[in-house]
């Protein structure tokens, strides 16, 4: 009378399945290295030391931007308010300097602004129960107002350009802009966070199953006002960066980012681990898309195409991904 | 046997006007399975949630080895040593058994900040296992394992903490075939091997004597009495009347008199569908009922769903009254007048959050709306109230949402859905799980009621049910159709075909 | 809860929407008397027009349990359609229905990638709005259109008027009338319902689920579409930024509208969108400056949710408690 509880073994093909993670893990870095080096035929310009700087020091406020909202989307909610966040936190900068504030106190300040709004977004969808899409459209609606509302609707020049233009405009071996290391080394750690820490195992498993990580004790609504917080502080991190980088206020900033960071989080969500958004694969995503507008300016292509161009990324993604974990599905259920 | 390892004293609990336990006296020796009995309100489930503490008792006592415990959170039962299996454990798909086990715990106690130390799970794990010898390969991730895998990772995960000297288990095998059933009776007697006490939950009768030491009935709010099951074999006491507090009548009602079945309403032949079910072949005719055994994962439902359209055949005729209909979607199949009652009626089968009034039209929004566009809504609700209380809905209200009711009402709902969409076949698929002792009569004698008028086949993976309540019967295993030899199975033979593949051992 | 100082549920809630309409006009009116001057309340029947639209196709896809964020894209590449149809010299009936044809084209790519090949629903619309607001810059790169606008009549259904009351008024009236009936009456509308409560049962039911899910989303882009038309209307020109205004008092309106009457329905959204462009046009009446309007918006928004959630009534329930020496009777008790 043996016990049966285990099915019968399925000897795994390793080889095959390893492989297979490899393509995986790195296509997206394979099509960023092919699309360069084909622009790179057609426009030269486009590895230019100056053109390089350009594309990493956007590279290095995008990923800040995106690196909240990544875990958010990750563990299954969403935030649509990290770009008014950003909005929000670059006029409140630019406002306090015009006051007479010093850098250090305007960033700060602008920072735990973002990470307020973060707080409340958590603390809504966490303990109230709400939405998470309509919590952050609202909050999205009041930071975007009262951004606006700041400058009276106009631009806030900066006089001062501050500590941190200095990170952003000098440049290692005249094509890296400082910033990169320190924004290389927060990914560093969040992705340390992420795959090490029991936290990240907790975001993945409340996206799968949130009954089942409540039910062992994990503290979830804390982990989901955390995320939403970190990624209102990250949010307006970016938002500070914006304010040095343009030297002022700009109240609609936050318009554009919105697809951008939508796209670069589910992009990057379809390498390393497949489905599951991850600050790698966000990484690597950021530099894509850098690559491919600053390609497409230099190709002449106008705003409103690479508008296009974006959209129809972003939803071939979705299509590839949701295709990806429907034969995903069909297969599990075959076996 | 020494001091109970529970002792429960006196506890009441009263949610508003209702008084769901009353003066509880319970207790539970070390290293006993007990299991626990009574009918949906009885007050067990109350009881099993204050013992595991979700909800708090009134007044009362109750003491874990003696020491007088209060439990105002889950964490503190199992503090206290007590630990408890849902009736569906939660578990993340994507993540693997000692993964899943150790969840919410993997840093020691340092929190959602601290490191995640592989290898110390899987050492973990390893320990685990050696202390209780279930074989089972944990690296595995959850959304591979079978049901009772799952089942076993549960328990491990409930027994991973420190001290755990209860388990209570809430219906741990109404997800399981028979075989893992028996899997799972092994598994608690290895824990029991361990000193582990159980509590054990099930609307299966037959499953006390099989694997319990004593058992305790609920009734009204109290537990009216507590045996072991040696007392209860020699005195020969009957477990269902002891539960609804009279003699119960007969479960089942009487079957069709020889050759009083009509026409063949349905016909199905050479039905097959990929690695589901092969070259299924049979007719029924109104006014009888066709049983079909099977165990999960043997087809049935799958065949169920066939024969609805929801998950369409690959070859094979179905003919409604002699016409060819080959359903594409349950839509179709509606058209043709095939009605089904399916077996996980929480998802398939009702708008939970909505009234009987809103759930009843709307397998027939064509009768709802008078053949035309516009919805006849006197009609509806005066059809709504003649249905629930054919039905014998309770409360027969059309304005509480389904939710509220209990499995057996919620299955009543269905069922009255079923009258109004006025369907030539109806295909039941275990009609009866998750609903109690009580309910089950009515159940069946609704089911009954609708053969008067239609062809009836009920599905199930409960061999005695579908020998109980069918005319003819056949048996299902892993795809294959067993036929009876001699025209009619008996019910040892029924069970032998839906286990073995064959009718003669 | 015992009812016994209420008539009903569903009473209260009328009750309260109307102290809410009440309660808001008198603040505004006292603030501002020109709040009930015929011009101002003939400006809110025609904001509430467009923005009522607007909230009417959303109500289509939140009652599926879906969202669409495409609404603003889809605006501004209809308006541009459109102006562009009227600019080449055809008439106002060719342009509105090559809008809607847009219009379904849309809804049904969106409606089509959610339902057939489930995609998740709120990155596949802000994927196809981007693409509708990159496209609506193809005619002109972005320069307003305006050529023919006043010959082809287009400007009449802002101007005209019918016992006494603004043509967009009557328009928004008549299509509130048919959705409510469609929604509320039809067998139509009780698959719509079946079809968001629980899809699974509604499949099992016989009902077409996708075709309901993608048919929500084909409505709310023809609401949007008639939405573009009204403000196209009222402006004479086509601009690319035309209906960016139309999305948060739709979310609004249908949020709002939800939470005070206890569900999505066509009533909740056409109460809802009352309130918001009341206030809306309370506030540009009173010379607050047009970036607070979204900010108030929101906070409605948020307000009209948080305090309208099953947490808050949990804590409303849980004060009461305080009061009177009576127990609550607990939900969620299993009958039966």
């Amino acid at each position: 009378m043996s016990m049966s509880l285990s099915g019968p073994a399925q000897p795994a093909p390793q080889r095959k399945r390893s492989f297979a993670r490899i393509i995986t893990n790195l296509w997206l870095l394979a099509a960023l290295v092919a699309m360069t080096l084909a622009i790179s035929q057609q426009r030269p310009q486009l590895l230019d030391p100056g053109n390089i700087a350009t594309v990493l020091r956007s590279f290095s406020i995008m990923v800040i931007m995106v690196l909240g909202l990544t875990w958010v989307i990750a563990s299954g909610k969403i935030d649509v308010s990290f770009m008014q966040v950003a909005a929000l936190a670059n006029m409140t900068c630019a406002a306090l300097l015009q006051q007479g504030w010093g850098w250090g106190a305007a960033i700060a300040a602008a920072i735990a602004l973002g990470l307020v709004v973060g707080l409340v977004n958590g603390g809504l969808v966490a303990r109230m129960k709400l939405p998470p899409l309509i919590v952050t459209i609202a909050t999205a609606g009041m930071c975007a107002s009262a951004a606006a509302a700041l400058g009276k609707g106009t631009v806030i020049r900066i006089a001062d350009p501050g500590p941190l233009r200095g990170l952003l405009e000098t440049t290692l071996f005249g094509a890296v802009p400082v910033i990169v290391l320190p924004v290389l080394g927060l990914c560093l750690l969040a992705w340390y966070a992420q795959e090490r820490l029991a936290m990240g195992r907790y975001i993945y498993a409340m996206a799968q199953n949130e009954a089942a990580v409540v039910a062992v004790g994990v503290p979830v609504g804390r982990i989901v006002v955390l995320l939403f917080a970190l990624s209102g502080a990250s949010a307006a991190l970016a938002g500070v960066l914006l304010a040095a980088n343009l030297s002022s206020g700009q109240p609609t900033i936050g318009g554009a980012y919105l697809i951008n960071g939508l796209t670069v989080v589910l992009l990057g969500g379809m390498m390393v681990h497949v489905g599951k958004p991850n600050i790698l694969g966000s990484v690597t995503a950021t530099l894509f898309l850098g690559v491919l507008f600053s390609g497409a300016a230099l190709l002449g292509l106008p705003d409103y195409q690479r508008q296009i161009i974006q959209g129809a990324l972003l939803l071939t993604g979705l299509a590839v991904a949701t295709g990806a974990a429907r034969m995903h599905a069909h297969r599990r259920k075959g076996n | 046997m020494g001091a109970p390892v529970l002792l429960a004293s006196e506890v009441s609990k009263r949610f508003g006007p209702v008084k769901a336990l009353d003066k509880v006296e319970f207790h539970l020796d070390p290293g006993e399975v007990h299991a626990l009995l009574g009918i949906n309100g009885a007050g067990k489930s109350t009881f099993i949630k204050i013992l595991s503490g979700i909800v708090q008792k009134d007044s009362g006592t109750i003491t874990v080895a003696g020491q007088e415990v209060h439990f105002r959170a889950p964490e503190d039962a199992i503090r206290a040593g007590i630990a408890t299996v849902q009736q569906h454990p939660e578990l993340v798909p994507d993540m693997t058994g000692y993964e899943n086990i150790f969840l919410g715990r993997e840093t020691h106690g340092r929190g959602m900040l601290g490191r995640v130390d592989q290898r110390g799970l899987i050492a973990r794990a390893a320990a685990l296992l050696q202390r209780f010898a279930v074989p089972i390969d944990l690296s595995r991730t959850v959304a591979q394992m079978s049901a009772v895998e799952r089942e076993a990772v549960a328990i491990l995960q409930a027994l991973a903490a420190d001290d755990i000297r209860v388990l209570i288990l809430d219906e741990p095998t109404s997800t399981l075939t028979d075989v893992e059933r028996d899997d799972l009776f092994r598994l608690m007697n290895i824990l029991r091997d361990q000193g582990i006490s159980m509590i054990y939950i099930t609307h299966q009768l037959e499953e006390v004597f099989e694997i319990a030491d004593s058992f305790s009935v609920f009734r009204g709010g109290r537990c009216v009495a507590r045996m072991s099951i040696d007392d209860a074999r020699a005195q020969g006491v009957s477990l269902a009347t002891m539960m609804l507090g009279e003699a119960m009548g007969e479960v089942f009602p009487p079957k069709a008199a020889p050759g009083t079945a009509g026409e063949v309403i349905l016909s199905v032949r050479g039905l097959s569908s990929g690695l589901d079910f092969a070259d299924v072949q049979f007719d029924v005719r109104q006014g009888e009922i066709l049983g079909v055994f099977g165990l999960v994962g043997s087809g049935c439902d799958e065949l169920a769903k066939a024969i609805f359209g929801a998950q369409p055949a690959e070859r094979g005729q179905i003919l409604v009254n002699g016409e060819e209909v080959m359903p594409g979607s349950p839509r179709d199949a509606l058209a043709a007048g095939i009605f089904l009652v399916p077996g996980d009626r929480r998802t398939e089968g009702l708008a939970l959050t909505r009234t009987a009034l809103f759930n009843i039209p709307l397998a027939n929004l064509g009768r709802a709306s008078g053949k035309g566009w516009v919805l006849r809504r006197r009609r509806i609700r005066e059809d709504a109230q003649r249905m629930t209380a054919q039905v014998a809905l309770h409360p027969p209200s059309l304005t509480i949402p389904a939710s509220g009711y209990s499995g057996g009402n919620q299955q009543k709902i269905v069922l009255a859905k079923g009258l109004y969409a006025e369907a030539d076949v109806y295909i039941f698929v275990e009609p009866t799980v998750g609903v109690d002792i009580g309910a089950r009569a009515k159940i069946y004698a609704l089911i009954r009621e609708l053969a008067q008028s239609a062809a009836v086949i009920v599905m199930s993976s409960d061999c005695d049910e579908v020998h109980g309540i069918a005319d003819r019967t056949l048996a299902l295993h892993k795809g294959r159709q067993v036929e009876p030899a001699m025209g009619t199975f008996s019910r040892d033979q029924l069970l032998m075909g839906g286990i073995m593949g064959g009718a003669h051992p | 809860m015992s009812g016994r100082f209420i008539l009903s549920r569903g009473a209260g809630r009328v009750v309260a929407f109307a102290a809410m309409v009440l309660a808001l006009g008198a603040a505004f009116t006292l603030a501002e008397p020109r709040f009930l001057s015929n011009a101002n309340l003939a400006g809110i029947a025609r904001h509430m027009a467009a923005n009522g639209l607007a909230a009417l196709g959303l109500t289509f896809v939140v009652i599926v349990r879906r969202f669409d964020l495409s609404l603003a894209g889809v605006a501004a590449f209809t308006a541009m359609t459109m102006g562009a149809v009227i600019a080449a010299g055809l008439p106002l009936w060719v342009a509105v229905l090559v809008g809607l044809a847009v219009g379904v084209g849309l809804g049904l790519v969106s409606g089509l990638a959610i339902s057939r090949f489930g995609m998740p629903d709120i990155v596949t619309t802000i994927g196809v709005g981007s693409i509708c607001a990159g496209l609506a810059f193809l005619y002109t790169g972005g320069r307003s259109i305006f050529q023919n606008f006043f010959q082809s009549g287009i400007t009449d259904l802002n101007d005209a008027r019918l016992l006494g009351l603004g043509v967009s008024l009557w328009f928004l009236l008549g299509i509130y009338g048919l959705a409510w009936f469609v929604m509320h009456r039809t067998r139509t509308g009780a698959a719509f319902y079946a079809t968001g409560e629980n899809p699974v049962a509604a499949y099992y039911s016989g009902i077409p689920t996708r075709r309901y899910v993608t048919l929500a989303f084909v409505a709310c882009a023809v609401c949007t579409v008639l939405a573009v038309l009204l403000i196209l209307a009222e402006s004479g020109n086509a601009e690319t930024n035309k209906g960016a205004n139309l999305m948060m008092p739709a979310y609004a309106g249908v949020f709002l509208g939800a939470a005070i009457m206890g569900g999505t329905s066509v009533l909740a959204s056409f109460a809802g969108i009352l309130l918001i462009t009341m206030l809306l046009d309370g506030f540009a009446l009173m010379g607050v400056p047009y970036y607070y309007s979204d900010g108030v918006v929101s906070l409605i928004l948020l307000g009209g949710v948080v305090l309208f959630s099953d947490a808050a009534r949990g804590w409303l329930a849980g004060l009461l408690v305080l009061l009177p020496a009576k127990a609550p009777a607990t939900q969620g008790e299993k009958r039966g």
